[in-house]
């Protein structure tokens, strides 16, 4: 790849412009030297970024409308959209798999306590009420 | 030039081991392998730790940068707040450098934030302690002593260049090394079959980020690894080496198009005249290449 070819599609909002996120490429000059050169993005990685990104929010909305139906929990909803595996919840909580498997279900989920809530809600970055809700 | 004397590149294609639910694919060699070998080629001395106590692990950190050494940290890039929302997926191979601790903050220079930024401590102990494939269980390393260091010399880096080729060419399993780029390719015929349409896609989507984001320097690493290449020789004088350098960029441009190509099934479902049948026949050039170029490099190396 030449210098001049070096892609600058940059696409996606940084929360802290200070930081100025931006990966190196490496590009031949016009002597046929290797330099390294900013470039803030490209578009097919863009696009695969932002493909899998839609589809993770698809599922979740496929997951919302058995929540509404009664067939899973809220817990489900918030968990398939930050893309959390049961494994990874137990993980940052200390329950069990199974439990957190259980949780996923309405009636499981109604009869949790509130530390058991606010653990929940502190692994998913949220408060109780965000959790118990499903907007 | 510290890629190649890691003998960094490197390709494998697990499709049993998943992350984030997708077959693993890597362009590298695992995180950590190439720093432990770069300081034990060069005589730097250096200390690494985990902690099953997030405390603890918070606390050492604190008194190693008191001590006014930087400290390399693997993190998970789920919780990292100054990343854009979408590149935040469950990966817990990002590593950064902590320098400094201004108050409940510490200084942070990411490797490709051009600046750098500041971390709570709070925000800091939640990456440390990511959850998911490869847990990095608030793992730290640091430099100890640089006075047995040694100066780079030519028997270090052809060393480095033949356990490269070693990795790519010669390790007897089909998911590894170049011809591993095969091996995607023959599953990637299957992908349609597997998973459906939406599935195959959201697979070729995984293989790119990889790619493209993991893989700094463009390409998984190939350019990156031409670019050591060249430097070596001039180092050693040696103008073979330029040679398989710009042969190594040509298929780095390879690797290119063929993100270029996959693309196309992310921006519509269904490309017209594009299958998995061309990116497979795209891949298996790749690996002929890629296999053929290490081949004669360590023929080189070894025989003149």
């Amino acid at each position: 790849m030449k210098v001049k070819d070096v892609p600058q599609d940059d696409s996606f909002v940084q929360p802290d412009r200070d930081v100025n996120l931006c990966g190196r490429l490496f590009a031949l000059d016009d002597d046929g030297k290797y330099q390294e050169v900013p470039s803030a993005g490209w578009s097919p990685r863009n696009e695969a970024v932002r493909f899998a990104w839609n589809s993770r929010k698809e599922e979740a909305g496929q997951v919302r409308e058995k929540v509404l139906s009664g067939k899973y929990s809220p817990l489900a909803f918030h968990m398939a959209r930050a893309m959390m595996t049961s494994g990874m919840m137990a993980g940052y909580t200390g329950f069990s798999r199974r439990n957190i498997n259980k949780f996923c279900k309405p009636k499981h989920f109604a009869s949790l306590d509130s530390e058991a809530l606010s653990k929940l809600a502190g692994a998913l970055n949220m408060s109780v009420e965000e959790l118990i809700s499903i907007d | 030039m510290v890629l190649g004397l890691g003998a960094g590149i490197f390709f494998c294609h697990l499709p049993f081991f998943k992350v984030s639910g997708y077959a693993m694919t890597s362009f590298r060699y695992i995180s950590g392998r190439i720093f432990s070998d770069v300081t034990k080629t060069l005589g730097i001395e250096y200390r690494k730790h985990s902690f099953k106590d997030p405390d603890d692990a918070m606390a050492k950190l604190d008194e190693v940068l008191l001590g006014g050494t930087p400290v390399g940290l693997r993190v998970g890039m789920y919780n990292l707040t100054y990343f854009p929302k979408e590149y935040r997926v469950h990966f817990n191979g990002h590593n950064l450098c902590v320098i400094g601790k201004d108050g409940d903050d510490y200084i942070i220079s990411d490797p490709i934030g051009q600046n750098k930024n500041k971390l709570s401590a709070a925000d800091l102990k939640k990456v440390r302690y990511a959850q998911g494939a490869l847990p990095p269980n608030g793992s730290m390393y640091y430099i100890t002593s640089t006075k047995n260091c040694k100066p780079l010399n030519a028997g270090m880096i052809e060393k480095s260049i033949i356990k490269t080729c070693y990795n790519m060419t010669h390790i007897p399993l089909p998911m590894f090394g170049a011809k591993g780029i095969a091996y995607l390719a023959r599953r990637m015929r299957k992908w349609e079959k597997l998973f459906g349409k939406r599935g195959a896609a959201l697979n070729l989507a995984q293989v790119i980020r990889m790619l493209e984001e993991i893989g700094t320097g463009g390409a998984g690493f190939r350019f990156m690894y031409a670019a050591f290449l060249q430097e070596a020789s001039e180092l050693l004088s040696r103008p073979g080496l330029n040679q398989f350098s710009m042969e190594l960029t040509a298929v780095g441009d390879l690797w290119r198009d063929f993100s270029y190509n996959a693309a196309r099934f992310f921006k519509q479902r269904d490309p017209e005249g594009l299958t998995y049948e061309d990116l497979a026949v795209k891949l298996e050039v790749i690996s002929a290449r890629e296999l053929d170029i290490f081949k004669r490099l360590e023929n080189s190396i070894k025989h003149g």
